[in-house]
C-alpha cells in the first residue's frame, strides 16, 4: 500500500541534491569546490582588485540575504493561501486566487517591481526593502501557490476522508494531516522557486536598494573593472545558492523519514 | 435483540453521481448493540451507503437520523456526529506521517480536546487490545496490512464512537493477515458494539451478523437473518451472487 | 540594432554626398536634459548633440549618436562597440587612466536639488539623511565622500528625481545643468522641487568626449571639432538654445 510519490518538475532553480543520487551530489560537491577554490585563489592571490572589492560587498550580501529571506518567508504564507484558495470550493475565494496567480504570471518581475516602487507611489510609499520584498513575495506567491496545489493534490483523498470520518474540521485536517505530508511533496519545488528567488533578488537593484548585484556595479562603474567585478559577483551568487539548494535537500531527507520501512 | 429507538434510521434514500443513481431508494433501521452484514456486488453501492452515513457522501433525497440528530439538517454539528462514528477503511488510510500511537491520539486531543497524557493512556490501552502494544511507536510504513489496520480500528475506536462502520476492511490484506483483523471485530461485536459491516467474508458474517442485507444497483433486495439470508435467499438475484461467491 | 544605425549611416552619407567625412559613433545614455536625452519623437537631442553635429561640420565627421545604458557605457568602449563617448562624462583623473579625453566642451559643478520646504543649504545639512544620485557619476562620489549621508545610486538621475518628489530620500547630486532642468523647467517638477545649493568641491568640473586610450585619429578630429566650435562661438548659440544662461 505504498503512497504514490508524486514529483512536480518546476524549471528554473538551481539543481538540489536529490537524496540518494549520487550523480547530483556529486555536481552539486564540483561547483562548490571549484567555486569555492575559485572564490579563495582570487581573495588570496590576487587581492588587487578581488579583495578590495570583497570589502565592499558584506552589506550588499547582508541586504540579499534580507529580501531572500524575508521574501521567502511571506512568499510561502502567500503561497500555501493562494494554493488552498485554488483547492477551495467557495467560487469567490477560487476566482480570486486563481486571478491573482494569473495577473503575476503575466507580468515580468522587473515591471512588478517598477511598478511597486514607482508607480504605487502615488497612492503608498513603501521603503526601498518593503517594496523589494513584497514585489518579491508577491511574485513569488503565485508559483508557491500553484505548487502547493498540486502538493495538497498529491495526497491521498483517503487521507482526508480518514481526518473527516475522526470529527476534524477542514482547517484541523488540512493542518494536521494533508499538509504536513504534502510538505514532502512541496519542499523540493518551494526550495527549487527559493533558488530562483535568490537569484531573482538581484533585480531588486533596480530599486537603488544596494544589494549584492549593485554594490558591484558600483564597483565596476567607478574603477572599470568590469570582468573582474563581474566574476566576483558571480561566484559569491554561486556560493549561497549552493549552500541554499544543500540546505534545501538536508530539509527534504529530514521530512521523508516516516516513509522509510 | 432490543426494544430501544433504532440507533441510525436511513430513510428512503437516494444519491446520484451525475446520472448514475447509486443509491436508489434505500431504507434501513439500525439497532443499538445491532451487527449488520451488507454484502453485494461490486458497484451495487454498499461504500456509499456507508458513506452517507457519516456525510463523506452527500445525499440528494430522504433523511438519515443518527442517535437522533438528523445529519443532513443544517443545525446539527457534524463533525460531533462524525466523531461518534467510526469508519475503518478498506486502504487503512492511517496518517502516514504519524507514528501508530500518534494517529490514535489525534482526533481525541484535536477534536475532543482531551489532554494529550490522558489521550496516550488511552491509545496505549487501545493498542494493547488490537494486540500491538510493542508497534505503538511504528510508522504506518513500518507496519504490515493486517498490523496497519487493526491500529485503523484503534484509532477509530479512540473516539470512543457508538456506532462503527467497516467497508470491505480485510480486502486489501494477504490471507494469512485477514484473521488477526477478524478476530479484533469479533471481540467488538462481544462487547456491544453497533456495527455495520461490508464484506465478503462470509464465515465472519455467519458468526456475528445479527441481519445480512444484500445490494444490487443501489437497492436493498433482501434482508434478512444470516439463517435464512445462506440457507435459501428470497431474491434470484441474491442466491446467484451467494452461489458464485460461496 | 547596431546594423541598422550603419546602414542608416550609409544611407544618410551617401545621399549627402560627404561619403567621404569620416563617421563617428558616440555613445549616450541620453538620460541627463537638457545635455542628452530622448526627446517625444524617440530622438537624441540636446547641447551635447548639436554641439558635436557642429563640431562634426566643422571638422568634416558625422556624428552618429547610439543609446547605452550609463553603467556599461565605458565598458563598451573598451570593447570597441563605439567610437566615443558623449554623454556628460566629467573629466577624472581616475577616468583619463582608462581613457583618452577630448578638451573640454562644457564646465559644470555639482548640483544638490532638494524638496521646495527643506531647509539644506549644503550636503552637511543632510547627515543621517538619504541622499541619490546616479550610479557612478561625479555626483555619487561627491555624496559618498560626506560621511553620515546614506549615499543611494541610481540607474538613472530620472529615476532619483522621482524618489526624491515622492519623498523617499531628502535631495539628489547632480551636474547643474541638469538640476536645473528638473528643478527649474521640468512642469511636474518645477513647483516641488529646487536647487539648494551648487556644491564647491574645490576645482570646477569639465564635461569630455571619452575616447578609447590610443585613438588618436578620432581624438584629433573631435578635438578640431570643438576648438572651431568655440572659435566661432557657435557654442554660445546651442548654450542659448538649451540653456540660456
Ligand atoms: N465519487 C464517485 N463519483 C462517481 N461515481 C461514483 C463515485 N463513487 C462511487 N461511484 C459509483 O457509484 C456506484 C456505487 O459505488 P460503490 O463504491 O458504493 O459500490 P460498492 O458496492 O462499494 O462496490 P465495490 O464492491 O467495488 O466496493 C458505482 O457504480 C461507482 O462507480
Ligand atoms: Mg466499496
Amino acid at each position: 500500500m505504498a503512497e504514490k510519490q508524486v514529483t512536480i518538475e518546476v524549471s528554473d532553480g538551481a539543481a538540489i541534491p536529490r537524496t540518494g543520487d549520487r550523480g547530483l551530489v556529486s555536481a552539486w560537491r564540483l561547483s562548490f569546490l571549484i567555486a569555492l577554490a575559485l572564490f579563495l585563489y582570487l581573495i588570496v592571490f590576487r587581492q588587487e582588485p578581488y579583495l578590495r572589492l570583497l570589502k565592499l560587498l558584506p552589506d550588499g550580501i547582508i541586504v540579499t540575504l534580507e529580501v531572500t529571506c524575508a521574501s521567502i518567508g511571506l512568499s510561502v504564507v502567500i503561497g500555501l493561501f493562494t494554493g488552498l484558495g485554488r483547492l477551495s470550493r467557495n467560487r469567490l475565494v477560487n476566482l480570486v486566487a486563481s486571478t491573482y496567480v494569473e495577473v503575476v504570471r503575466g507580468i515580468p518581475l522587473l515591471v512588478q517591481l517598477f511598478y511597486l516602487y514607482y508607480a504605487l507611489a502615488r497612492f503608498v510609499l513603501l521603503p526601498d526593502m518593503a517594496a523589494a520584498v513584497i514585489g518579491m513575495s508577491v511574485c513569488y506567491g503565485a508559483y508557491m501557490g500553484e505548487v502547493f496545489r498540486a502538493g495538497i493534490q498529491s495526497i491521498d483523498r483517503g487521507q482526508t476522508e480518514a481526518a473527516m470520518s475522526l470529527g476534524l474540521n477542514r482547517m484541523q485536517t488540512m493542518f494536521s494531516v494533508i499538509l504536513p505530508q504534502a510538505w514532502r511533496t512541496i519542499l523540493p519545488p518551494v526550495g527549487n522557486e527559493s533558488i530562483a528567488l535568490l537569484k531573482d533578488t538581484s533585480l531588486v537593484s533596480i530599486l537603488a536598494v544596494s544589494d549584492l548585484l549593485r554594490r558591484g556595479r558600483e564597483f565596476a562603474a567607478e574603477s572599470f573593472l568590469y570582468f573582474e567585478t563581474y566574476t566576483l559577483i558571480a561566484i559569491v551568487y554561486l556560493l549561497i545558492t549552493l549552500i541554499l539548494s544543500k540546505l534545501v535537500s538536508l530539509m527534504e531527507e529530514r521530512l521523508g523519514q516516516y516513509e522509510r520501512p | 435483540m432490543n426494544d430501544h429507538r433504532p440507533i441510525i434510521q436511513i430513510k428512503s434514500v437516494c444519491k446520484y453521481f451525475g446520472r448514475l443513481k447509486a443509491l436508489d431508494n434505500v431504507s434501513l433501521d439500525v439497532a443499538p448493540g445491532e451487527k449488520i452484514v451488507i454484502v453485494g456486488p461490486s458497484g451495487s453501492g454498499k461504500s456509499t451507503l456507508l458513506r452517507v452515513i457519516n456525510r463523506l457522501e452527500v445525499i440528494d433525497s430522504g433523511r438519515i437520523i443518527v442517535d437522533d440528530m438528523d445529519i443532513y439538517d443544517n443545525s446539527s454539528n457534524i463533525h460531533e456526529i462524525r466523531a461518534e462514528i467510526g469508519m475503518v477503511f478498506q486502504n487503512f488510510n492511517l496518517f502516514r506521517h504519524k507514528t501508530a500511537l500518534e494517529n490514535l491520539m489525534l482526533a481525541p486531543v484535536k477534536v475532543r480536546k482531551t489532554p494529550r497524557l490522558e489521550a496516550e493512556q488511552k491509545a496505549l490501552q487501545l493498542m494493547d487490545k488490537v494486540g500491538l502494544r510493542d508497534k505503538a511507536q511504528s510508522y504506518p510504513a513500518q507496519l504490515s496490512g493486517g498490523q496497519q489496520q487493526r491500529v485503523a480500528i484503534a484509532r477509530a475506536l479512540a473516539m470512543n464512537p457508538r456506532i462503527m462502520l467497516f467497508d470491505e476492511p480485510t480486502s486489501a490484506l494477504d490471507p494469512e493477515m485477514i484473521r488477526e483483523v477478524l478476530d479484533v471485530m469479533i471481540g467488538l461485536a462481544r462487547d456491544g458494539m453497533t456495527m455495520i459491516v461490508v464484506t465478503h467474508e462470509m464465515g465472519f458474517a455467519r458468526e456475528v451478523a445479527d441481519r445480512m442485507v444484500f445490494m444490487d444497483g443501489g437497492q436493498i433486495l433482501e434482508i434478512a437473518h444470516p439463517r435464512h439470508f445462506f440457507e435459501k435467499p428470497k431474491h434470484l438475484r441474491c442466491q446467484k451472487f451467494l452461489e458464485m461467491i460461496l | 540594432m547596431y546594423r541598422a544605425i550603419s546602414l542608416m549611416v550609409l544611407a544618410m552619407s551617401l545621399l549627402t554626398g560627404n561619403a567621404w567625412a569620416k563617421t563617428i559613433v558616440f555613445a549616450t545614455d541620453a538620460t541627463w536634459p537638457p545635455m542628452e536625452f530622448v526627446d517625444e519623437n524617440r530622438r537624441v537631442v540636446g547641447f551635447a548633440v548639436d554641439y558635436m553635429e557642429a563640431a562634426g561640420r566643422e571638422a568634416g565627421f558625422t556624428p552618429v549618436f547610439k543609446v547605452v545604458a550609463w553603467d556599461g557605457i565605458f565598458a563598451g568602449l573598451a570593447a570597441d562597440k563605439y567610437d566615443a563617448i558623449c554623454s556628460s562624462v566629467s573629466i577624472t583623473e581616475e577616468r583619463r587612466k582608462a581613457m583618452d579625453f577630448s578638451i573640454p566642451y562644457f564646465e559644470v559643478r555639482q548640483a544638490l536639488v532638494v524638496n521646495r520646504d527643506s531647509s539644506a543649504d549644503g550636503l552637511e545639512d543632510l547627515k543621517g539623511k538619504r541622499v541619490g544620485a546616479q550610479i557612478a557619476t561625479t555626483g555619487y562620489f561627491a555624496v559618498r565622500k560626506v560621511d553620515g549621508i546614506e549615499p543611494r545610486s541610481y540607474d538613472e538621475i530620472g529615476l532619483a528625481i522621482e524618489d526624491l518628489y515622492n519623498g523617499r530620500i531628502d535631495g539628489v547630486v547632480c551636474d547643474d545643468p541638469v538640476a536645473a532642468q528638473y528643478a527649474l523647467r521640468n512642469k511636474k517638477y518645477r513647483d516641488s522641487l529646487k536647487i539648494g545649493t551648487i556644491i564647491e568641491s574645490g576645482d570646477v568640473e569639465y564635461y569630455g568626449i571619452a575616447i578609447k586610450k590610443g585613438d588618436t585619429e578620432t581624438l584629433n578630429l573631435v578635438n578640431e571639432g570643438i576648438k572651431a566650435v568655440k572659435a566661432k562661438g557657435l557654442d554660445k548659440e546651442i548654450l542659448n538654445k538649451w540653456i540660456g544662461r
